[in-house]
């Protein structure tokens, strides 16, 4: 028999934790990732093909009013190409940060009936969007290749593309971080449910999705550069189309708060994980 | 000590009723501004510290408790609806937090709280087995190896690609607990879960149980409201009472303690005058009495207990023959038996009688008794409705089998039965 012993009390701790105990669960992981899937495109017509979609018909919406009928400029990218690099990366993190703002809230049932690190959930569900978000970004290449076939517009292979990975790791641990915060809260405050989707939708406003950072007026340019996601979509648009405003104070404050927020969103998760469950 | 698995040592459990949390945004942050800002004296926390349990707002769901278990024991957990069961095994299996006081223990634990934890509706049965098996904390190559025994022990096999949504209930409960019985942890933690499915089926999760426990060593803690499977699955008990521990033993000793002090028997009644006494101006009752045969003081009435119903009246009137007659009446109101009394003549003064009520004559369950008086065997004098009443416990020595046993009455009838023919020729 294993001579593991455990001690239980009422305090808890923020290093209640560790990532043995983690890693035990990565099977569970695993299977919510292929559940998720499954529950998303069973008895559907189109099936997976829906994850293509809905970015799709988005890029169609924001062509329309933001292209043609705003006329928001969009430099030397076309803009179809300019607003699907957007959408992707914003898809990236709007999904990490909604799929996880409300974990303890929607898993209330199972929470308390049976233990499992809390963790397992939001992982999972992060870790579900990025292969969504892995199947959009494939779609986008598809599009830049028809547009370097076609319309003769020069690919950007330089290494600033290895800086891609990175760029969605650094998106989706912000989405992470802030939606481990927001689980906390509105487990014990209902009311700021509706407060975080308009938040959210508000947020995007200024984050250079539909506009590049150049388009910014001088009088508001520090309500989008205090955002530290949009030094990560400039650099993803330059990285991937050769244009956007890049600073290397910028991307520093981007990977710093990412770092920060993350742990500390993972802290006060599992400090108030265990209380909240008589709450919830 | 080696041998002991868990130690519980104080443990206490806090519940705040009514809206949880105080309330709202705006009133914690209220407090917080008053507490922390203002400096202001602030209640809420003055009855954190020490809260009276007879305070309205406070519940103790669990007050002091303090117990150990040993390794290979199944202790049963019993106790009233609301007595701190299901939160002591929710503290233990790490779901909820203790206000006080700790748990110490060694070992894996999986807690089966509910029957189909993790199950989703959409899904098969096949993929319901491997995300249930991860939430109670299998490894893979565990469920793995035991999927065909999973499958097979619910008796799903035909269906295991099908949604579970279209599962019938009883397939639905058959295929998570058939998950949950091949669990091997050290510590099982089984709340009541055998409250569903067919008689078979409690029968086969039991014996399943009883094989854990009893062949590979594990600790088995166990909630029933069925004294029943207790005494058949456990070894040890444990006995709560609105949140604190009453007693903790042998399992037939707490089981009956338990027992006899949530039966509601009036056993006796008695008037010292005629004045007060029940009755009219021929006849007035002054003692009733029910006299249960036990083997040991303190135990409950069950269903072998032969009972004697001993009664006794003023006869307030001159040379009457008068016979007495015993009715008894299931709970429901249904009458099992109207049993008359020889008529004899009677001069002023005390009557008294008794009769003998044989034990396994009678089902389980709550029993009540009234009694009429007669005249010439023909003119009813008084009838005293409802005036002893008792509950039968049930017991069925080494029958598996936990079902409601069906009948008003469980007589032992001469039964024959043998195999005429050794073999089939």
């Amino acid at each position: 028999m294993q001579e593991n012993h455990w001690e239980i009390s009422s305090k808890t701790s923020y290093w209640g934790w560790n990532l043995k105990e983690l890693w035990s669960y990565r099977h569970l992981v695993a299977s919510l990732i292929r559940r998720e899937f499954l529950l998303n495109y069973q008895q559907t017509v189109l099936g997976p093909v829906w994850i293509l979609i809905q970015p799709i018909m988005t890029l169609i919406t924001y062509v329309v009013v933001f292209g043609k009928v705003v006329g928001i400029p969009t430099g030397s990218i076309p803009p179809l190409l300019f607003y699907f690099s957007g959408i992707v990366l914003w898809n990236l993190f709007n999904d990490s940060f909604s799929g996880t703002a409300f974990t303890f809230k929607e898993n209330a049932h199972i929470f308390s009936k049976v233990y499992f690190p809390r963790l397992v959930m939001p992982i999972s569900v992060v870790s579900t969007h990025f292969l969504r978000f892995l199947m959009q970004l494939f779609l986008l290449v598809l599009v830049m290749v028809y547009y370097w076939l076609f319309r003769d517009m020069p690919l950007p292979v330089t290494p600033l593309l290895l800086t891609l990975p990175a760029i969605i790791v650094v998106i989706g641990a912000i989405g992470l971080a802030l939606g481990l915060f927001c689980s906390v809260v509105t487990a014990k405050y209902r009311d700021l449910v509706n407060f975080i989707s308009l938040g959210v939708r508000l947020f995007m406003f200024i984050t250079p999705v539909i506009y590049p950072m150049g388009a910014v007026p001088e009088k508001v340019r520090w309500l989008v550069e205090i955002n530290p996601l949009t030094p990560l979509f400039e650099l993803f648009r330059y990285a991937l189309l050769g244009e956007g405003t890049v600073t290397v104070p910028g991307l520093l404050y981007s990977v710093s708060f990412a770092a920060i927020s993350l742990l500390a969103a993972t802290l006060v998760f599992n400090k108030q994980g265990d209380k909240l469950i008589d709450i919830v | 000590m080696a041998n002991t698995i868990i130690e519980v040592e104080n443990l206490s459990k806090l519940y705040k009723l009514g809206t949880i949390g105080t309330g709202s945004l705006r009133q914690d942050l209220q407090r917080w501004w008053n507490s922390s800002v203002l400096k202001k004296h602030d209640p809420f926390f003055d009855l954190q510290d020490d809260a009276p349990a007879n305070d309205r707002q406070f519940l103790w769901a669990l007050r002091d408790v303090n117990f150990g278990v040993d390794q290979g024991d199944a202790l049963g957990i019993i106790g009233s609806n609301g007595s701190g069961k299901s939160t002591l095994l929710k503290i233990i299996s790490r779901i909820v937090r203790p206000t006080q006081g700790y748990v110490r223990g060694r070992g894996k634990i999986s807690s089966l709280l509910e029957v189909g934890t993790g199950f989703h509706q959409e899904l098969t049965g096949r993929e319901n087995i491997y995300i249930s098996g991860y939430i109670l904390g299998m490894s893979k190559p565990e469920i793995k190896s035991k999927f065909d025994e999973i499958v097979a022990f619910s008796g799903i096999e035909k269906f295991i690609d099908t949604p579970v949504k279209r599962y019938s209930s009883g397939m639905y409960v058959r295929l998570a607990f058939a998950v949950a019985a091949h669990l091997e942890p050290d510590i099982l933690i089984v709340d009541e879960v055998l409250a569903v499915g067919d008689a078979e089926f409690q029968k086969k999760c039991l014996g399943k149980m009883r094989e854990v426990s009893h062949g590979h060593g594990r600790t088995i803690l166990f909630v029933s409201h069925s004294m029943q499977a207790v005494n058949n699955l456990c070894n040890k008990a444990l006995w709560l009472d609105k949140g604190r521990l009453q007693e903790i033993g042998d399992v037939t000793a707490v089981v009956n303690k338990y027992i006899s002090k949530v039966q509601k028997n009036m056993l006796k009644q008695e008037w010292d005058t005629p004045a007060t006494a029940p009755g009219n101006d021929l006849i007035r009752f002054s003692k009733l009495e029910l006299i249960p045969h036990l083997d040991h003081p303190g135990a409950p009435l069950d269903i072998r207990t032969p009972i004697t119903v001993k009664f006794q009246f003023w006869n307030l009137a001159e040379d009457q023959e008068l016979s007495v007659g015993l009715h008894l009446f299931s709970y429901g109101g249904e009458c099992i038996f109207d049993v008359p009394s020889p008529s004899i003549q009677c001069q002023k003064g005390l009557v008294e009688g008794e009769c003998l009520i044989p034990g396994n004559l009678l089902n389980d369950g709550s029993y009540y008794i009234s009694l009429i008086i007669v005249k010439d065997t023909s003119l009813d004098l008084f009838y005293f409705e409802e005036c002893l009443s008792f509950e039968l416990e049930d017991f069925r020595g080494d029958i598996k089998w936990f079902g409601k046993w069906m009948g008003s009455v469980r007589p032992k009838l001469p039964f024959r039965i043998e195999q005429t023919l050794p073999e089939l020729v």
